[in-house]
């Protein structure tokens, strides 16, 4: 669907070259949510506006639907441009126009028939469900309704592929959460591929497929969310996962305890609760919960627990050989003392 | 006595008519602003660095046309473009004659309001309009255009009034109108009353332009 190729992006300041981009290669698939993960400056935004060459890169390919963007004049970028939506954050609406205007802008820049542009609208607003602002102007809009609006726009020409650039960033936790419902709907029922970069991992956990982190420029790690979620190699990657995932235990907890600490990773279908009572009843040993949580990804649970783990050192292997065989990740954090 | 009203009604009919010279010579500088200024303006503007149709030559060239005429100063720019002026209306001197030459000089001027204008834009909505697939015309017409409405307006305010001051130098070269009147009885005869009566028309005249631009800027933004 979307092949980025050797992609580099320089920016020439006045005294030296900054890489905004580092050679990134990546193939989103059609009709996923794929996630770009990253801090400001990584180098995301660029990237995603290097996808309808809204920058031009500085050296590799960019393939939408098999188009090789990079190759095509003026007039036939602009004609491409028609099936790439795009969303900001800051919503990008012409203010001086009502919200039926704004997406019928759209529509005429794709050289709609005058006659069909109305039903059209109607339809794009029923889509987002703002069919009782049309005449209204942006300003007395709320932020989750302009990005309704501005999603209307981005779809007015049924596009192959939604670039959201930080679209949730400006909305409040609730808002954002009806848009993202909004963005999977699009993605499922119009099997749009959706390209999305955000620095809130909650997004990605929320509506993505698949996800890259980026760093300096760089793909640093990339795969199926679930996947990340429940093994991130990468450091970075660790740390964007704490702030949906977050089983540290404070450190004054952890000195009063004299057992050995674990940590119990349990993945999709595996019944982690079981897997600990089970080996609590076969060996002779004492198990204290000090952390755990069960997220959802992709509908899948995802368990991760902190356990002090009291009892003979052998016996506490055994347990722990038990769970590992059961298909659930033990990882030791500390021993006894 | 200050303000003699004998003297007044005497000169009625003759500051009636240098009045209307100077709306006529105004309305005509700024007419041909608007034609030429704010095509010019946007051409400026679209031209630059990093934009839709960016274009250095372009660019370039007509950036330093208007600079050389707006670095001269209008009471020279006048004297200047006497041949040019007789080339078109065929004598320099009278209202019409000096219609052109405040034309000359309010192009570069509005059409550098009309660039600092359409530079205030939120970037973003231009790139908005690129990335949906737009022309460059419909960005212009429907973007540009609609988004800079306002302040453009109150870059026409600036423009008539700027036009005013201008004019009334007209007077020094035998432009005519209110200007023209100032120098001629004012200036030359120390007619005080007419002196300062010119003062008062040209200020109400300021006033009023400015309370009508603020007006048709508010009413026209929906932001």
């Amino acid at each position: 669907m979307i092949q980025i190729e050797n992609l580099t992006k320089v920016y020439q300041t006045k005294d030296r070259d900054v890489i905004g981009v580092d050679n990134v290669s990546l193939t989103i698939n059609e009709g996923e949510i794929f996630g770009i993960v990253g801090y400001s400056g990584a180098g995301k935004s660029s990237l995603l506006r290097c996808i309808n060459l809204l920058e031009r890169p500085t050296d590799g390919r960019i393939l939408v639907d098999g188009l090789d963007l990079m190759s095509l004049d003026a007039n036939n970028l602009r004609k491409a441009r028609l099936k790439i939506g795009m969303i900001f954050q800051h919503f990008h609406l012409i203010s001086q126009k009502t919200v039926a205007e704004n997406i019928s802008f759209a529509l005429r820049a794709a050289a709609t028939p005058a006659k069909d542009i109305d039903k059209r609208v109607e339809e794009l607003l029923n889509m987002v469900d703002l069919a009782d602002k049309k005449d209204v102007f942006p300003a007395q809009l709320s932020g989750g309704q302009k990005q309704r609006v501005g999603i209307a726009r981005a779809l007015a020409n049924d596009p192959s592929v939604l670039l959201c650039d930080e679209a949730t960033s400006a909305l409040d936790p609730n808002t954002t959460s009806s848009i993202l419902k909004l963005l999977k709907k699009i993605n499922r029922e119009l099997n749009i591929t959706i390209v999305l970069i955000t620095h809130e991992m909650n997004v990605v956990k929320e509506i993505c497929d698949r996800m890259a982190i980026m760093q300096d420029g760089s793909v640093v790690e990339s795969g199926n969310v679930y996947d990340i979620f429940s093994t991130p190699k990468n450091e970075l990657t660790k740390t964007f996962i704490k702030d949906v995932v977050n089983i540290d235990v404070p450190e004054e907890m952890l000195q009063k305890c004299t057992g050995q600490i674990v940590k119990i990773t349990f993945r999709g279908e595996v019944a982690g609760e079981s897997v600990i009572s089970d080996m609590i009843q076969t060996f002779d040993v004492k198990g204290n919960f000090l952390h755990g949580l069960i997220e959802y990804i992709q509908e899948r649970p995802l368990g991760m627990f902190v356990m002090e783990m009291k009892g003979d050192k052998t016996e506490i292997g055994k347990a722990i050989d038990y769970m590992s065989s059961q298909l659930v990740d033990v990882e030791v954090i500390r021993d006894a003392i | 006595m200050l303000f003699d009203m004998d003297r007044i009604m005497e000169l009625l009919p003759e500051m009636t008519q240098a009045f209307g010279e100077t709306i006529y010579m105004i309305g005509i500088a700024l007419l041909v602003a608007l034609i030429i200024g704010l095509p010019l303006g946007i051409i400026l503007f679209v031209t630059d660095k990093g934009l839709f149709l960016e274009n250095k030559p372009i660019k370039s060239v007509l950036g330093f046309v208007v600079n050389v005429i707006r670095s001269i100063p209008f009471i020279i720019l006048m004297v200047a473009i006497t041949p040019f002026t007789k080339l078109v209306v065929g004598n320099s001197i009278g209202p019409t004659a000096a219609s052109v030459a405040l034309s000359v000089a309010a192009i570069p001027f509005f059409a550098r309001i009309v660039e600092t204008s359409l530079r205030e834009i939120d970037k973003g909505v231009i790139e908005a309009a690129i990335a949906v697939g737009a022309t460059p015309w419909m960005i212009i017409k429907d973007v540009l255009i609609p988004e800079a409405k306002s302040s453009i307006i109150q870059g026409i305010t600036l423009t008539v009034i700027s036009l005013v001051a201008y004019s009334a130098m007209a007077g020094f070269v035998g432009g005519g109108g209110i200007g023209d009147l100032a120098i001629r009885f004012g200036y030359y005869r120390y007619d005080n009353t007419i002196m300062i009566l010119t003062v008062v028309i040209l200020l109400l005249l300021v006033q009023i332009f400015q309370w009508i631009g603020d007006k048709a800027a508010k009413a026209v933004d929906k932001s």
